[in-house]
This record gives structure tokens, C-alpha cells and sequence, in this order.
């Protein structure tokens, strides 16, 4: 399972990007998405956001679950005041060779990982109940993280936000829920 | 700088060299021809028939030369047909499905896909001809016998055809087509007993030793390949001809199918074997057809009627046998007695009755210069096979004889037209008609109220020696097992074709309500490849037919029966042909129903692209559909709520990339602007520019084409002497092109600054050598937008 977090403001414009593996199941925290995935998954995430202006009137709630997916990648979505956006990309690691190739589609991370994660795990499932619930707790820290950090009186809106510690933090709830 | 000033200046800057091109394009012609004539492209020229023309017209479906584009046939434009209706959170979702698709604009534009689907699957005429009357046909000019002559006339049936459906109302349509097919041709095998495991290789009986390939997954690659070939004759000619290529701005519309797509859709559904689990190729009637220069005329009709009863040449034992027998008397206008032949005619009148019909036409060869000819149209639904046996004979004779530059008599095309539509209006279409009235009584009624259910409940557990059938040796419980097909006798068969045959006369609510009734019969039989056949009619049928449940029970029926067909098709038959043909059909229809139909549409064309059964050139083809089904989502208000911009435009990145990979740059460029135009559609009008990797992959996309296409043009200036006068027309040449796409497109919205990046970006390079006027105006926002703005503006 890899992910890509990013936090995207009101002009589509990437306030912050991070990457970053699964921590459960022995992984090492690792993002495994291969090269040309890389800048697939800012495409897939950013075309999400036509998904996102349409789901984000449907429910009164800030945290979206699964709104999108893309051959093998979900993204899910929490939603913050100043219509900022947090978007989660996940990738199960289990179909390495599928639409890889010929579609270019996100293939599945390098094969080289020896620990094939087990069925149950969040990571196989990105829309069991789980999951959904280790990306709530993910979001919700980031949120509470995020809003300290633009409190910061150094920042204004709408800049990317380039605070180390709030890096670490993010990558510390990366490694506690997912 | 994107303020209105700047934009109007820039407008009225570009639109100054506008006209210079045009001037230079003669100069630049002569140019290279003259000094040049040993350049690489040229030299690659030969392969190509002397004559260019000839091989333009083998492309003419997808490319139009390049003196006649103005008046070339494109895909109708100024549509605004289904996209109102919408079913999503912002269309209110209560319109989108109560209209006949067929009733809505798209079914009448010529490329349009849906307008495909309905001249695709038309009522199959055979044609059995004796050896006189090919002889006579052939006379005329045209090779491959009666049914070559006779297969471009019925693609319109003339004048409006009215028919009745099962109520008894009458519609009349004027569109109606059939489809002429050799008697015997394109017959699939089915797998003995195993429910159909992989089409087999056709045990055609063919003729001419085209339909020798296999037939199910060789036909994908045949489709494949004549697309391809039209596609690297596009790129070549634009190569060797002084114009740039037109698709790029043309290719701004969504709503114009593209050429390249039509015509893989029509050579994808051009093909339907003859196969057992669908009844639509199988003859519906059969032209027995022999000449006024037979001697012995009554005789050779009943050997031709023995012919297709039985004998080698029969249809398979899953056909029914029980179709119509048209006799038709060709009459040599001009080396046979009018009077012999109208005493035959009576004659024969009173031997076959009424499904008589006497063609009189000449038998010389008409030439262009003569007074009355036209030009024989050429089929538009020609087998992929056949197509690319032509291109490739005109890649290899020299003196290749040119399909398209045929010429017929005024007088004789009048004759055809006239016999079809008298064929098909009295004979064919009421002969349908009645069957499927009284299959309906017979039959199908019986299964629809609460005792049919329980008849074949009650079949099911075998007891009540089941009286229907038959008796041809299949079990008591099950039609299907023994044979591994139905026999035409038996009910499900019966009803398939009824089904069939209601689809074919526009009857979808007959049609669906019975291909319904046999979705669950082939369930319990396991008839898989029937339960596939059935359930992707099903859908098509709903997809068509006006609704009036709510939109969303109806997707859901309607992906409960996709998922149904695609995974019996492709997991459980290996069906390559079925799961394409499938999925792609369906795609189309639930685009044109809009709304959530549009997600709905590229949620299964991914599944088409994830379970890799496409080739490369579909692949990429479909990529670009998938852009264009988005771009056709429309959204509400200002801010176009609702819209799936950003979506349509990922794909056409994804199809801008397939292209590249396949050298196809002209069809990248047209992508690629397609995207840029998208992004700038956009309420911040950035796009992606602000992902760092996203805007650099698309920045490298951006250079490959620049490379591709120069690649293709230099081509021409290098060998030449005067490198600079011809470096600078090159880049004129290309200039010109990125002005108009840049006029088109501020033209088209007054949204898009024209200045902003657009079209410019590709071309901007080779512009600053030589025209610094503009130079200047264009660096200024070069300067200032960073490299990833500049391509996605």
C-alpha cells in the first residue's frame, strides 16, 4: 500500500505533498509507487477534484471516504474550512502487473517488497469499513496538525506550506494509522 | 497581462500573417518539388501508389484530401442534443430518461456512434446468385459478383419505411438500412457442449480467402490494423502534402465523433459472424438471384433454392432454415429480349408467388465520361478484412484498380434503389413483421404472466414432460446441454430471434422485454454465451428505449446486466469480440444518456482498458473517447458545477501519451490541445501547473511532440539547398497552424485569454527566429508564466 497526501487549496494549487508507505504489516513506511506513477497520481488526484466539487454538497459531513477511483487508486477526501482540501491517494500493492504496462494506468508498487500483505490488513481493502476508519484518524490528526501550522503568522492563504515539523507530524500520523 | 487589451491586441496581431501562408503555400510547393525531389520523404513516396489520389480515396472515411476540406463530410457540429440531460447531484436528475435516444439528434449525424449502433445491427439479407448473373455483374465492372453491386444501396433503404410494433402503432423511419452479405459467408463455429469456449477460427465457406483468420480475436486485430493504416496514411500525407493536418481543429469539438473512432466502431460491428448465440447476421431473407441470359431459368432457381436447404453451402443447423426466399430476375437490358424475359418473370410469378422481382439493367461498363454515370459509392460497412486487402493491393500494384473509381448508370442505381426499397417494403419488413407477431403470440406471451413464470419453474425441476421442443434428441430438461447450441425450433431460440427481430424494426420495448425473459432461461441452462448475448442486448435495448423510472434503478439494472454480459463474455467464453463490442456500445449509450450515464460510461471503459483486451491503437482511441465522454458533461452555473474538466483532460494527457508511444503525433497534438483547452476552461485556468511532477511529464510530452512532428517536416527541407528559405516556411507553415488554432478557440469562448499559452506552446520556438513582432508579445508571457504554465495555460 502506498499513499500519496496532499492538500490542495482553492485554486487547485498544492498547498502540501507527501508520500509515504504503509507502516502496518512490517512495512517500512516506504511509498512504492514506481516512476511514471509519480506524476500519474498529481494527475489523477487533481482531475479527483471535479469529483470533489460535485460530492462535497451531498452531506453535511468533512470526511468523504472513498470518492474516486482510478484503475487501482482511491482517493478519498476530508474536507476543511477555507475550502481547502485533503486528499488521500491510496494504492493497494497487490496487483503489480495489471494496466501497468500497456495503459500506463498506476501500476502496483515494485514487486520487490517480500511482505505481500495479508487479506485482512487496511491495505488490501481501501474500502472496507477499516480502512475507511484508519483514513478518518489520519485526516482528523492531520486536521488538528494543519490548523496549527497555518496559524503560524508568517502564512498566508493560499501558500504552500513548507514547515518541516508539520511534515513530520504528518508523516508520524502516516506511521500511527495507516 | 491576460487583460482584455492585451488579448484583443494579440487577436489583431495574429490575425495579420494569417494570409501569409496561405500566399506562400503555391511558392512552397513548387519550392520543393522542384529542388527537392530526392528528399527523404520522397524517397519513401514510392511505396505509395503513383497515383495519390487513388490511395486518398481508400482513406477517404477518415481523411478528406486536403483541397476539399471545406466541404469534407465531418461529424455535424452544432449539436446540443441529450447533454441536458443530466442525473447527477446537479441535474436535478429527473429528465435524463425519458426520451427515445433514437429520437434525440445524435441518432441522425452519420458518424455518431449511435447512429452506428442502429445501422449495425439491421436485418441481414443473404445473396445466392447463379454464375450468369455474376458473369453479367462483372460485365459492368463490379468483381465480386451480385451482392458487391447491390451491398452500398442498401446501406439506405430509400424513401421512409413504416413499420408496426407489437401494439399495432406505426412509425416511419428514413433511415432504414440492410445489410447484404454473401449466402454462406462469416459462419462461427460454436464450441461443441462447452458453452462456447473461444470463437473458433471460421469454417467459412468463403470464396475469396480473406475470412480464413481467425475469426474472433484475428477480427479485433484486422480492425486494429486498418485503423492503423488510416492513421500512418494521415501522418504520411502530412508528411508529403503542403498542408498541416486539419484534425487538430476540428478536434476541438466534442461532439464530433473522431474519424479515427467511427471507423473502428464501424469495422468492429461490420463484422458479426454469423454465430449461433445471436440471431442478427443470420439471413432474415435470401435473394436467389439468376439472369436473363440463363438458359434454362426455372431450373437454375430451384438448384439455387436446393442450394440453401441443404448441400454444402447450407447454412449451419442453428440457423433457422425457415427464412424468406426472394427470387429476383436480373434482366441484361441490353443483350436479352425484353419480352422473353417478362414472360419468364410472369412465369416465374406464378411458381414462388409474390417475393418476385424483375432488375433490369445494362450490362456495359459504365465510364466517368459517359452522360448518366455516378460513381458506384463504395460500402461503408466493409469488413476490416476486405479493407485491408485493398489498401494493401493499392501498397503493391502499381496499376491497382481503384475500388472507389467505379461508375454505374443513373438508370441502373435507380433500378436497385428501387428494387430494394420494394423488397424490404413488401416483403422483407412484413415478413418480419408477422413472424414476430406470431412468435410473440405463441411463444413469448405464454412466458410472461404468472404461468409462464411457472412453466419454466416448473421445467426447471423436470417433472411435467415438457411438450415444447420438439423432440430432437435433447434432454426433456434442457435445450441446450446435448448440442451445445439451441436448435432453431426450440423456444429459447425462438425467442432470441424474436428479440432480434424486434431490435432490428426499432421495437426496443418488445425487444427487451423478452431478451429479459431469456436472460434468466440461459442462466439455468448455463448457456453462457447466450446469457452474454442477452444480457448486452438487454442493456443496449434499455440503454435506447425511453424510461420512465428513476434514472438511478435504471443504471443499476443496467450495470447489473453489463457486469453480467462483460464477465460471461470475457471470463467464462473468452469472447474477445463480445466483451469489446459489449462495453464499447454501451459506453457510447450511456454518454449520450449524460448525467451519472457519463461516469457510469468511463467506469467501464476502464474496465475495457484494465482487462487490456484492446490493441494499441483502441487503446489509445479509447483513451481519447474517454475524454470526450467527460468533456460532454455538462455543469451548472457560472462556476459549471458538475463538470468533469479536469477528468477529460487527464485522459487526454493518458491518450496523448498512447499516441506518442505509437509515433502517431498528429493524433497526440490533438489531444494534447484538447487537454490544454480543458485546463483552461477551468476556473483557476492553471490547470496542473502547480504539481511539480505533473507539469514537468506534460512539459516532456509537449517536447517529444515538438520532436515527433519535426521529425516529419525537416524531412523535406533538409536535402534541399536553400536550407534557410525552407527552415522558414516550415516554421510559417507551423505558425499558421497554432494562429488559427489560437483564433478558433478565442472565437469559440470569449472565456479563453487567446494569448494565455494555448495553442502557442508548441510552436512558440521556431517562432522567435522570425517574426520578432510577435516575438515580442509572446515572450512577455513566456517571461512571466512559469515553463508549466506555459504549456497548460
Amino acid at each position: 500500500m502506498s499513499y500519496y497526501f496532499a492538500i490542495i487549496g482553492t485554486q487547485d494549487n498544492p498547498l502540501f505533498e507527501h508520500e509515504f508507505g504503509t507502516s502496518k504489516q512490517g512495512g517500512d513506511g516506504q511509498p512504492r509507487f514506481t516512476e511514471p506513477a509519480r506524476h500519474l497520481n498529481q494527475f489523477i488526484l487533481h482531475s479527483s477534484l471535479d469529483i470533489v466539487e460535485e460530492v462535497q454538497w451531498t452531506g453535511s459531513q468533512l470526511y468523504f471516504k472513498a470518492i474516486d477511483k482510478f484503475f487501482t487508486s482511491y482517493i478519498s477526501l476530508f474536507l476543511t474550512p477555507s475550502n481547502t482540501k485533503f486528499l488521500l491517494l491510496h494504492q493497494p500493492s497487490i496487483p503489480t502487473s495489471s494496466s501497468s504496462a500497456t495503459t500506463s494506468a498506476p501500476g502496483g508498487s515494485t514487486t520487490t517488497t517480500p511482505l505481500r500483505v495479508s487479506s485482512t490488513s487496511i491495505g488490501a481493502n481501501p474500502t472496507s469499513a477499516a480502512t475507511e476508519e484508519a483514513v478518518r484518524s489520519f485526516f482528523v490528526e492531520v486536521y488538528e496538525n494543519w490548523t496549527k501550522a497555518v496559524m503560524s503568522p508568517f502564512y498566508r492563504v493560499g501558500m504552500e506550506v513548507r514547515s518541516p515539523v508539520f511534515r513530520a507530524r504528518v508523516a508520524a500520523a502516516g506511521r500511527k494509522y495507516l | 497581462m491576460q487583460s482584455r487589451d492585451d488579448a484583443s491586441l494579440a487577436h489583431s496581431v495574429q490575425s495579420l500573417p494569417a494570409a501569409a501562408p496561405a500566399a506562400m503555400r503555391p511558392l512552397r510547393k513548387s519550392l520543393v518539388g522542384d529542388t527537392h525531389p530526392l528528399a527523404d520523404s520522397e524517397a519513401s513516396l514510392p511505396r505509395r501508389p503513383a497515383n495519390p489520389a487513388t490511395a486518398a480515396s481508400l482513406f477517404r472515411s477518415t481523411l478528406t484530401p486536403p483541397g476539399s476540406r471545406s466541404a469534407s463530410p465531418a461529424p455535424s457540429i452544432a449539436r446540443s442534443p441529450s447533454r441536458a440531460l443530466a442525473g447527477s447531484v446537479f441535474g436535478g436528475g429527473s429528465g435524463g430518461f425519458h426520451q427515445s435516444l433514437v429520437d434525440t439528434d445524435a441518432a441522425d449525424s452519420p458518424g455518431d456512434p449511435l447512429n452506428l449502433i442502429l445501422k449495425s445491427f439491421v436485418p441481414h439479407i443473404a445473396i445466392h446468385g447463379s454464375a450468369d448473373v455474376d458473369a453479367l455483374v462483372a460485365d459492368k465492372g463490379v468483381r465480386g459478383g451480385l451482392w458487391e453491386l447491390l451491398r452500398p444501396f442498401g446501406e439506405r433503404v430509400q424513401g421512409k419505411v413504416a413499420i408496426r410494433d407489437s401494439n399495432g402503432g406505426s412509425r416511419t423511419w428514413d433511415d432504414f438500412a440492410v445489410r447484404f452479405t454473401r449466402f454462406g459467408d462469416g459462419v462461427e463455429e460454436p464450441e461443441p457442449g462447452a458453452g462456447g469456449v473461444r470463437g473458433l477460427p471460421a469454417a467459412a465457406a468463403a470464396s475469396n480467402g480473406l475470412e480464413t483468420a481467425a475469426r474472433d480475436g484475428g477480427l479485433i486485430a484486422q480492425v486494429e490494423t486498418v485503423v492503423d493504416r488510416h492513421l500512418r496514411y494521415a501522418e504520411d500525407s502530412y508528411m508529403g502534402i503542403t498542408s498541416p493536418p486539419t484534425p487538430t481543429r476540428q478536434a476541438l469539438d466534442t461532439d464530433a465523433t473522431s474519424p479515427y473512432y467511427a471507423l473502428y466502431l464501424r469495422r468492429l460491428l461490420s463484422g458479426m459472424p454469423v454465430a449461433c448465440h445471436e440471431s442478427f447476421a443470420h439471413p432474415v431473407a435470401c435473394v436467389i438471384a439468376i439472369s436473363s441470359r440463363n438458359p434454362s431459368p426455372i431450373e437454375a432457381l430451384r438448384k439455387l433454392y436446393a442450394e440453401t436447404t441443404q448441400g454444402e453451402k447450407k447454412l449451419p443447423v442453428w440457423v433457422d432454415g425457415e427464412y424468406l426466399r426472394y427470387y429476383v430476375l436480373v434482366h441484361d437490358e441490353e443483350g436479352s429480349d425484353i419480352t422473353k424475359s417478362m414472360a419468364l418473370f410472369d412465369q416465374m410469378k406464378r411458381h414462388f408467388g409474390l417475393h418476385c422481382h424483375l432488375l433490369r439493367v445494362r450490362s456495359s461498363e459504365s465510364a466517368e465520361t459517359d452522360d448518366d454515370s455516378i460513381p458506384l459509392p463504395r460500402s461503408d460497412w466493409m469488413t476490416a478484412a476486405e479493407e485491408l486487402a485493398d489498401i494493401e493491393k493499392s501498397d503493391s500494384h502499381e496499376d491497382f484498380e481503384d475500388p472507389t473509381n467505379r461508375y454505374i448508370f443513373e438508370s441502373d442505381a435507380t433500378a436497385i434503389r428501387t428494387f430494394i426499397r420494394e423488397m424490404v417494403i413488401q416483403s422483407v419488413i412484413p415478413t418480419m413483421e408477422r413472424n414476430v407477431s406470431v412468435w410473440n403470440d405463441q411463444v413469448a406471451s405464454r412466458r410472461r404472466g404468472i404461468s409462464g413464470r411457472f412453466m419454466s419453474l416448473s421445467k426447471r425441476f423436470t417433472f411435467g414432460g415438457s411438450s415444447r421442443g420438439s423432440g430432437v434428441g435433447v434432454g426433456p430438461t434442457n435445450n441446450y446441454d446435448a448440442l451445445g447450441f439451441y436448435r432453431p425450433d426450440t423456444q429459447e431460440a425462438i425467442m432470441r430471434r424474436l428479440a432480434d427481430f424486434a431490435f432490428m424494426l426499432r421495437d426496443w420495448k418488445l425487444a427487451m422485454s423478452t431478451y429479459d425473459l431469456l436472460r434468466t432461461d440461459f442462466q439455468n441452462d448455463k448457456a453462457w454465451k447466450y446469457h452474454a448475448a442477452a444480457n448486452e442486448m438487454a442493456a443496449l435495448a434499455l440503454l435506447i428505449m425511453p424510461q420512465n423510472m428513476s434514472s438511478k434503478t435504471r443504471l443499476e439494472t443496467i450495470n447489473q446486466m453489463l457486469e453480467q454480459a462483460f464477465y460471461s463474455y470475457h471470463t467464462r467464453c473468452n469472447s474477445l469480440y463480445g466483451a469489446i463490442r459489449c462495453i464499447i456500445l454501451a459506453l457510447e449509450l450511456l454518454r449520450l444518456r449524460g448525467g451519472s450515464g457519463i461516469d457510469e460510461a468511463v467506469r467501464w471503459g476502464t474496465r475495457v482498458l484494465e482487462a487490456r483486451l484492446i490493441g494499441p491503437v483502441g487503446d489509445a482511441l479509447l483513451k481519447e473517447r474517454m475524454a470526450i465522454c467527460y468533456a460532454s458533461q455538462q455543469g451548472v452555473g457560472s462556476q459549471s458545477w458538475g463538470s468533469r474538466r479536469r477528468k477529460s483532460a487527464l485522459w487526454s494527457v493518458l491518450g496523448a501519451e498512447a499516441w506518442i508511444a505509437q509515433s502517431k503525433f498528429i493524433q497526440a497534438q490533438r489531444c494534447l490541445n484538447e487537454a490544454r483547452k480543458m485546463y483552461s476552461l477551468l476556473p483557476g485556468e492553471c490547470g496542473v501547473q502547480n504539481f511539480g511532477a505533473a507539469s514537468d511529464f506534460l512539459a516532456r510530452l509537449n517536447e517529444q511532440l515538438k520532436e515527433g512532428l519535426r521529425i516529419e517536416f525537416p524531412a523535406r527541407g533538409d536535402g534541399g539547398g536553400s536550407e534557410d528559405g525552407s527552415e522558414e516556411e516550415e516554421e510559417e507553415e507551423v505558425d499558421e497552424e497554432s494562429e488559427t488554432l489560437n483564433e478558433g478557440r478565442s472565437r469559440r469562448s470569449s472565456v479563453i485569454p487567446p494569448g494565455a499559452g494555448g495553442g502557442g506552446s508548441l510552436e512558440t520556438a521556431p517562432l522567435t527566429a522570425l517574426a520578432p513582432a510577435r516575438l515580442s508579445d509572446i515572450e512577455d508571457e513566456g517571461d512571466r508564466t512559469p515553463p508549466g504554465k506555459d504549456g497548460f495555460g
